[in-house]
């Protein structure tokens, strides 16, 4: 039996545990046996995001530690943007954090090539299920959603035609609406540093997918948790109780509903 | 001293006014969807585009790593050609010189092209303030000029006005008593042509900038889609060039395939509607050009980008893609950056050239991190890793407030250990339970957003004891 290790991400595990859940479902009804490391906190992206280089260097290397010491057969992480992170940003993060920090080159690089390692084990949850064998389950009735892809799932990751593959394989109709590429104004701490701008985005997001939901969108999924939230926490402080999912969730919603039908 | 002009307001006042004003909401989202809509679609149909841009990138980073020898080869080159070359170190030298060339040749009226190096070194202000006439051609750069504004795209300088403002300035300003001025777009076209043409007949010196400066043959080449370019460079008397050195391009092979790139990215054309050369003065057979050209390499802060970790901005064509995809500029637009610079270039090349106690707040205030100008870039210059490594330098500096750092170092120090991870979801829970919840970074979360509450049981907890109970 495979084993995955699940990247949990700090957003996950603090504010929305049911997304870690739904996975570790997913993940065990295709067959992959799930090990949770319980020492994982955050991949830094907020603090390197926002210039603070040696915070994120050591929750960087704690990040490392904690993964290279799992011999699972794939790291799944339940977020594009946090994925992306470890993958694409903690290689060179660790060589320059190093050098400002003045440690030897040699310790530098060191800490670069086991984070990179790391990384080439690590996939995105909707990239995962992409690559799986689709499960011998009964369809159910299409359901129209919107889908909003995080900017590094789109542009770092370049992984957003898998995830849209796979929630279309489950039955999922995607609703358009304008500027779909568009940033919902997120940008992790950008988010509070900068409120005005970032809740102005969030607006025009919202007026955005109104043509999603006027097309007659149950919810609103995506694959990364920092973007709904801020999504979600403009909605509720508007009054608008639009439903948002994780991709995991919706996909563990629809794989019970098949199981179900298939009983 | 190198400067760069800045907009004394400060960014909340810059971003409040740009949100507030209607106008401008509607003409930015249309101007920046046109431009990227046009620029997709370019590349679109021309699918050995790629090639090109992929040898336009290696050629100008080539050429930006050598560009000592290619600068002294052009101005060989331009010598050769009768024309003069003057090497100015800051916008003072480039005003200095210029007003001196025109105090030999007795110039009364200076008409110009569309040049952001001007804009830059504020040309036109150091010409007026020693009584010289200076006129835009270009249409935007017309209608800023009138308005006594900065330009709000580096494209597009005009892109915050509507067509009713800026009939309604033509009125205010050019228009002759009684004279009808109509708000259609051709019609403004027009009646800024006719009002143009007077001041062409009547200048004694032209001014442009230019997109490339060729040293094989040392030879200035300025891209304009409304050709007024050649009749500044060719009405006149007197010609001058102000270009900034990172403008050098090695040879026409290389111009070839770079200067398809700011029509591509820029307008989504193959090539711009009017490319204007110039290679020297008017020679003694010939009965066109001016009789005098001289050329003003500006560096005000470029050589100390070179070398640098930043070098790859010295690479930007200027064709504004990074502008039109920016989802901060299409809410605050140009004057939101408070500098000539503006979107994600102006975030990087603002704080470096004129530095970051001016312009430090741009990488922290204006960017999300979303990387679409980074996709857009035709250059492949990496403008995010930039914007974080200049947060960084912020950070180092201590230009946030001290409560913000610290924030930051407990937040960092805490999480970057399982143990401190779990203590601070003690702390968080016990915080929301006394509704202390408006601290720090999270205060400028709440007044717009509901924040989400720390589960009960977060994910991490609950599969411990899950796994605790199914272990023993
Ligand atoms: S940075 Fe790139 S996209 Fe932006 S203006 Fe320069 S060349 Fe164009």
């Amino acid at each position: 039996m495979a084993k995955a290790a699940l990247f949990v991400t700090c957003l996950v595990d603090l504010f929305e545990p049911q997304t870690g859940h739904a996975a570790v479902e997913v993940l065990d009804r295709h067959g992959w046996q799930v090990e949770v490391l319980g020492n994982q906190t955050c991949c830094g992206q907020f603090a390197y995001n926002a210039g603070h280089l040696q915070e994120a260097r050591a929750m960087a290397q704690h990040f490392v530690e904690v993964f290279e010491s799992s011999d699972a057969d794939a790291l799944i992480g339940l977020s594009g943007s946090c994925t992306a992170m470890v993958i694409h940003e903690y290689p060179d993060l660790l060589r320059r954090a190093g050098q400002s920090r003045g440690d030897s080159s040699e310790e530098s690089e060191s800490w670069a090539l086991r984070a990179q390692a790391v990384g080439e084990r690590l996939v995105e949850f909707g990239e995962w299920l992409h690559h799986e064998e689709s499960l011998p389950l009964p369809a159910v009735k299409p359901e129209t959603v919107a889908v909003h892809h995080g900017c590094h799932m789109r542009r770092i990751l370049g992984s957003t035609e898998e995830t849209d593959d796979v929630l279309r394989s489950y039955g999922a109709q995607l609703a358009e609406y304008p500027d779909a590429e568009q940033c919902c104004g997120f940008g992790g701490t950008y988010s509070m540093t900068e409120p005005v701008v970032s809740t102005k985005l969030a607006d025009a997001k919202r007026t955005a997918l109104s043509q999603a939901k006027a097309a007659g969108a149950s919810c609103l999924v995506s694959g990364d948790w920092g973007c709904l939230l801020h999504l979600s926490g403009r909605m509720q402080h508007e009054g608008d109780s639009w439903p948002v999912l994780h991709v995991a969730e919706w996909i563990n919603q629809r794989e019970k509903m098949s199981a179900k039908k298939g009983e | 001293m190198e400067h760069l002009p800045q907009d004394p307001r400060p960014w909340p006042v810059r971003r409040d006014t740009a949100l507030q004003d209607t106008v401008l909401q509607t003409t930015l989202t249309h101007v920046t969807h046109r431009l990227n809509n046009a620029r997709i679609a370019a590349y679109r149909h021309y699918p050995s585009g790629e090639a090109a841009r992929i040898r336009a990138i290696a050629r100008k980073r080539e050429a930006i790593q050598d560009w000592s020898v290619l600068l002294d080869r052009a101005e060989e080159e331009i010598t050769a050609h009768g024309g003069h070359v003057k090497r100015a170190a800051t916008p003072e030298a480039v005003g200095a010189y210029v007003l001196e060339i025109a105090r030999q040749h007795s110039v009364k009226r200076v008409i110009k092209s569309k040049s952001m190096v001007t804009e830059e070194v504020q040309l036109n202000a150091q010409l007026e303030a020693a009584g010289l006439d200076v006129r835009e051609t270009d249409l935007g750069e017309y209608i800023i000029q009138l308005a006594h504004e900065k330009p709000s795209h580096i494209l597009a300088p005009a892109a915050h006005k509507n067509r009713q403002q800026i009939q309604r300035l033509f009125v205010d300003t050019v228009a002759d008593a009684g004279e009808e001025v109509s708000e259609d777009i051709q019609e403004l076209t027009r009646f800024a042509r006719n009002k143009l043409r007077q001041d062409f007949l009547s200048a004694d010196m032209g001014i442009t900038g230019g997109n490339f400066l060729v040293a094989e043959t040392g030879t200035v080449v300025v891209i304009t889609n409304e050709g007024n370019a050649d009749m500044v460079t060719t009405m006149p008397r007197v010609l001058v060039s102000i270009i900034g050195i990172e403008k050098i391009v090695q040879d026409w092979d290389a111009l070839e395939d770079i200067i398809q790139q700011p029509a591509l990215s820029g307008v989504g054309q193959r090539l711009s509607s009017y490319t204007t050369i110039i290679s020297g003065p008017r020679a003694r057979e010939s009965w066109e050009g001016p009789d005098e050209w001289h050329v003003v390499l500006l560096d005000n802060g470029r050589r100390k980008i070179h070398g640098g970790p930043y070098q790859d901005v010295l690479s930007c064509i200027r064709c504004g893609a990074c502008l039109n995809v920016c989802p901060v500029f299409q809410q605050v637009g140009g004057h939101g950056y408070g500098s000539v610079y503006s979107g994600p270039i102006g975030t990087v090349l603002s704080p470096l050239l004129g530095g970051m106690d001016a312009f430090g707040e741009l990488p922290s205030h204006l960017c999300t991190m979303c990387y679409a100008c980074q996709e857009a870039c035709p250059m492949d210059i990496p403008l995010p890793h930039e914007i974080i490594s200049l947060r960084e330098t912020a950070v180092s500096e201590r230009r946030e407030p001290a409560a913000v750092r610290t924030q930051y170092r407990l937040w960092g120090q805490a999480w970057s250990t399982a143990t401190g991870y779990r203590r601070s979801v003690t702390a968080a829970r016990l915080a929301q339970r006394l509704a202390i919840r408006r601290v720090g970074l999270a205060a400028g979360w709440l007044h717009t957003r509901t924040m989400p509450f720390v589960s009960s049981v977060t994910f991490l907890e609950d599969w411990a004891k899950k796994h605790r109970r199914g272990s023993s």
